[in-house]
């Protein structure tokens, strides 16, 4: 019986687990903009959390205990390749198709290049903040700093992004069309 | 106006974009809000680059051989406990591409110009059906009226609700109709907007026929008129 119930707590555990594997993608694309990679971290991310998951006593920590463990995941990723990697170019013109609207495929291209090339601490920052929608309170505990430093470092990146995207802000007519698009 | 405009940090300013400050904080910067047309610049930029960056990994291109999961590499386990796990992602994920396209875009970018003559106009966006967020934006709408109230400010203030966020305005699913219709009541310059587009496709895709609470108004597309409003010049927060 002690197996069966191992193999339930397994199971619940991985199908509980597999719930965050899109929003993982999302921020591990995000820090490195290379699919195959943000797919092999969140994997890891993952199987280290299943087999830690008996250490969680909250299961509402939940989330933010998973981004910790993806922070380190790819904090060791690229210990152990020293050598940075480079950004896939490629995977991210290839994505467009042919209903998708070439000027908002734009903006999605210009802004995934500025946040590439934000330093990688503003990087965490606002993706977590921005893309995940994550408390700066919560943010810090993830990444391990101090509130203050996610909050300069938040106002940096928004600031660095803003003068990299800026010449989008006076195109508004072409911005109106694009929105009434999406819906 | 102008030594006002120094009087929050650029830290301040970006939490409360992200919705960190107190209540009593963020009553500080609603205060300033209207007339001040640095603030209410600095505010939308901040927003707009925020919602750049969700549109921008909103669908992330996927790796060619496809995602991993657990479900893959489960070799050590019964086939059919896999099989039922595979099951259950499947069923995420489909639910999950079959919802993505009708989440509603919060790419809606802000634009404000500002005019001091005017009365404060000021409109909320709700996207989020979640009923703790519905409550918080109530409260920071109420805040705002009662805000306005003790200026003796004349203001116009429209909630607008599309996506998820239609629930607030669904008569027999709004945790929240008695309080709207009470609020309602007490703000003459306040209205609840829903999106036609939504309930149109509540009809199209569930087949259910959306009843809306009284005095409900419906506009066509709620990002339609959110733009049309940020080009009168109201302030536009997202909530």
């Amino acid at each position: 019986m002690d197996v069966f119930n191992f193999l339930g707590r397994t199971r619940e555990a991985k199908a509980r687990l597999e719930q965050h594997r899109r929003r993982l993608y999302r921020i591990a694309y995000a820090w490195t903009h290379n699919a195959a990679l943000a797919d092999d971290l969140v994997q890891e991310t993952l199987a280290k959390a299943l087999q830690k998951s008996g250490q969680l006593r909250d299961p509402n920590a939940g989330e933010a205990w998973l981004y910790s463990i993806l922070v380190n995941c790819y904090r060791d990723h690229f210990r152990r390749r020293r050598v940075t990697e480079e950004i896939d170019e490629n995977t991210i013109t290839h994505e467009s198709t042919p209903e998708k609207e070439s000027s908002e495929q734009q903006v999605v291209l210009r802004v995934r290049e500025a946040i590439a090339r934000l330093s990688e601490g503003q990087r965490q920052v606002v993706t977590l903040v921005d893309i995940q929608g994550l408390s700066y309170l919560e943010v810090a505990q993830i990444l391990n700093v101090p509130i203050g430093t996610v909050m300069s470092r938040l106002c940096r990146a928004r600031h660095t992004l803003k003068d990299l995207l800026g010449d989008f802000a006076p195109r508004t007519a072409a911005e109106e069309s694009k929105i009434r698009r999406i819906k | 106006m102008s030594n006002e405009e120094q009087k929050f940090s650029d830290e301040f300013i970006n939490a409360f974009v992200d919705d960190q400050l107190t209540p009593e904080e963020k009553a500080q910067v609603y205060a300033h809000l209207s007339g001040n047309e640095a603030l209410n610049r600095q505010i939308c930029e901040l927003r707009k680059v925020r919602d750049m960056v969700q549109l921008a990994y909103k669908e992330p291109p996927l790796p060619e051989r496809g995602m991993a999961s657990f479900a893959a590499a489960g070799r050590k386990y019964a086939v059919g406990l896999v099989a039922g796990l595979a099951l259950v992602i499947v069923g995420g994920m489909g639910g999950w591409f079959l919802h993505q396209p009708r989440a509603p875009q919060d790419a809606a970018v802000a634009q404000v110009m500002s005019n001091p003559e005017e009365p404060a106009k000021v409109l909320f966006h709700v996207s989020d059906g979640n009923t703790e967020h519905l409550k918080s934006v109530l409260d920071d709408v109420e805040d705002l009226m009662k805000y306005y109230r003790r200026l003796h400010q004349k203001a116009r203030v429209e909630v607008i609700t599309n996506g998820e966020g239609l629930s607030l305005l669904l008569a027999g699913i709004s945790p929240f109709a008695e309080r709207i219709q009470k609020m309602q009541k007490e703000y003459h310059g306040l209205t609840f907007v829903a999106c036609q587009n939504t309930i149109d496709r509540y009809q199209e895709e569930l087949g259910l026929t959306a009843k809306l609470l009284p005095g409900v108004v419906t506009i066509d597309s709620g990002v339609a008129q959110i733009m049309r409003r940020q080009h009168e010049g109201w302030v536009y927060l997202q909530v």
